[in-house]
């Protein structure tokens, strides 16, 4: 995640004199013939589809009684996780990154489990364990606490699914960090926290966003784990995804397409408006 | 471009069918290995235990008999609407056995179907049910007719029409009960027959993708009643549930179809054995297998034999009633459909 920062911004390979025409083209023609093929055709597709019948359309779909409460229900539920998750995935990540324990590494090969295993069985897994049946779901739901079939479960069921991103972003720039200027921040008697919020937090805010924004993206997009355990009841509990499926299976393409075609542009802005500010800052800075 | 996005889209949702699917496509049906032939049979989830465990064995064993080839049928179930896009998108079933006439409407409609299906027996229907409320042992709240389902504070299940064409058989029932004047609203009455099924799904709690999941759910001890199909609570019975269910006074007759899909089976060169498939399901053996997983034969001789297991309904219909599926798809699930608006009404 921060790698492909890095990437991006590394020295530009230019010095390709010494081999062939041919391989160098080869290289960048396929390299942009599959990122062509994987991304940039299926967007069009999407695009196509979704601005087929005119913006007017496309505003009273994503307007409409149904949509729209879902539309905010999966921002607001995207919102919340992002929060919790670049919050929490930073404490994660500097705990394995800065502590010695007993069994350290096997807990930060468990990090990646949410990414391993089908999503759908994530919901699963989650209603087995905080379902009206389950002794923790019963004894919550005997306080008037109700995870499953509501938001907060589809709250839960996000936090899971995007766990990995914000921790699997700031590690590696935390391991890589030099550990002078915390040291000499530590000797000058500055307290763990003033090292952590002067020192520690400026290096590592460019890699939480990052894995803030993948969080945020992919909680947008979420679907396997969410039809198990949200109840999809319109303007209750269905969320963007499962309105657009809704709609494919009633061959309604143009209001799913219109509903991707939004999610993809609150992504996209995303992603971009994080960038401009990055390179503004990173202008300022220089 | 136009052409090129739309068949990419098209390769998108034919990926999402899920791999199980090509798996069974890539195994050519009909070849011969072995000296055994095949056929794919693309099913809807709830007559699976009939098919599976009566039907199949017992056509297995009738095609031996009369042509002394072993045959072997390879069997996909998931929900209506998605298994007839399948179909569709390029799964090459032999023999389509859906929920509703216009998942089999589509496929004809694709060009897949040549012939006309509905001019067989029965008018290609072969076997029925009906919607009832599943509600727990003993029924304890006391819940009788869909006007019941209305009650503050109780939590109903019932599949999301959106997603299950199975579950559109749900709210039909309801509306068309209402505007027949027997859940408790005037007879013919277009906005109370609404306004029952917006007081009904404010009581909703879960809409699950399919039929089969919803129930799934209500089995796992979730709500107080659940909407759905006789076929499902008495096959669940047999695995050994205890859960009752309630006859409304008015219901659907719910109508299944089959039919044989042309254009695959003259590809896999297995006409004769699809068309003897198809009809063997209007044979005495295969109705009585229907009745046995709790599906109403539509067979007179085997409805006649089984009548001790159905309880009768008082005021049974059909699709007909409401205009038939073309009209439902406007006057109920359209964009001013009476179920789109209880929909929105809700909160």
């Amino acid at each position: 995640m921060s790698t492909t920062q890095s990437q991006i911004e590394g020295p530009q390979i230019t010095g390709a004199s010494r081999s062939l025409p041919w391989g160098k083209w080869g290289v960048r023609a396929t390299g942009l013939i599959y990122l062509a093929f994987m991304i940039v055709v299926p967007l069009a597709a999407v695009l196509e589809n979704g601005f087929k019948d005119g913006l007017s359309v496309l505003w009273s779909d994503i307007t409409g009684r149904v949509a729209l409460p879902a539309l905010e229900l999966t921002i607001f539920a995207a919102l919340m996780v992002t929060t919790v998750n670049a919050i929490m995935g930073t404490l994660t990540a500097y705990v394995l990154v800065r502590y010695r324990f007993a069994g350290r590494g096997l807990l930060n090969g468990l990090v990646d489990i949410p990414f391993a295993i089908p999503t759908l069985v994530t919901g699963v897994m989650l209603v087995a364990l905080y379902g009206p049946q389950s002794t923790i779901g019963n004894w919550l739901s005997g306080r008037g606490v109700h995870v499953i079939f509501s938001t907060p479960g589809i709250i839960l069921a996000l936090l899971v699914v995007t766990y990995p991103f914000t921790i699997r972003a700031v590690q590696p720039v935390l391991l890589n960090a030099e550990r002078e200027q915390e040291e000499a921040a530590y000797t000058l008697g500055a307290s763990k926290w003033i090292t952590f919020r002067r020192i520690v937090l400026p290096s590592i805010a460019r890699a939480i966003t990052t894995g803030a924004l993948l969080t945020f993206a992919r909680a947008l997009g979420e679907f396997g784990s969410i039809v198990v355990v949200a109840g999809n009841v319109p303007r209750r509990t269905l969320t963007a995804p499962v309105y657009v499926y809704g709609q494919i299976e009633s061959d309604n393409h143009r209001a799913a397409s219109s509903m991707s075609v939004l999610l993809l542009a609150v992504s996209f802005a995303l992603i971009l408006g994080v960038e401009l500010m990055h390179k503004r800052r990173d202008g300022g800075a220089s | 471009m136009r052409h090129k996005a739309k068949l990419i889209l098209k390769t998108v949702t034919l990926l999402s069918l899920g791999s199980s699917l090509f798996l069974i496509a890539a195994l050519q049906a009909c070849q011969t290995s072995h000296g055994s032939r095949r056929l794919i049979l693309a099913g809807y989830t709830a007559p699976r235990e009939a098919y599976g465990k009566g039907i199949i064995p017992a056509f297995e064993d009738y095609w031996r008999q009369k042509t002394g080839q072993s045959i072997e049928v390879l069997e996909s179930y998931q929900a209506s609407g998605a298994q007839s896009r399948a179909i569709v998108g390029g799964f090459e079933a032999d023999v389509a056995a859906l929920s509703l006439e216009g998942d089999i409407d589509r496929i004809a409609a694709a060009g897949l179907i040549t012939h006309d299906w509905k001019a067989k027996k029965n008018r290609g229907i072969v076997c029925t049910s009906i919607v009832v409320i599943a509600v727990r042992k003993g029924n304890p709240l006391g819940i009788r007719d869909w006007s019941d389902l209305t009650k503050p504070g109780l939590n109903v299940l019932t599949p999301d029409p959106r997603t299950s064409g199975g579950a559109q058989w749900n709210i039909n029932a309801i509306y068309g009960a209402a505007l027949r004047g027997y859940a408790g609203v005037a007879k013919g009455d277009q906005d109370a027959a609404q306004g029952l099924l917006t007081d009904i799904f404010r009581n909703v709690s879960i809409m699950d993708k399919g039929g089969r999941e919803s129930i799934t759910n209500f089995e796992a001890g979730t709500g107080n009643a659940a909407i759905t199909y006789e076929n499902e609570v008495v096959v669940a019975r047999q695995a050994g549930q205890t859960y009752d269910y309630v006859v409304p006074r008015s219901t659907i007759l719910i109508e299944n179809p089959a039919a044989v899909i042309d254009k695959n089976i003259d590809k896999h060169g297995c006409r004769d054995v699809a068309e003897a498939f198809v009809d063997f399901l209007s044979s005495h053996e295969a109705q009585a297998a229907f009745a046995k997983y709790g599906l109403r034969p539509t067979d007179k001789s085997v409805a006649e034999e089984s009548k001790s297991q159905f309880p009768k309904v008082e005021d049974l219909w059909t699709i007909e009633f409401l205009g038939g599926w073309k009209q439902v798809a406007q006057s109920i699930f359209g964009p001013q459909g009476a179920y789109t608006k209880a929909t929105e009404q809700g909160k």
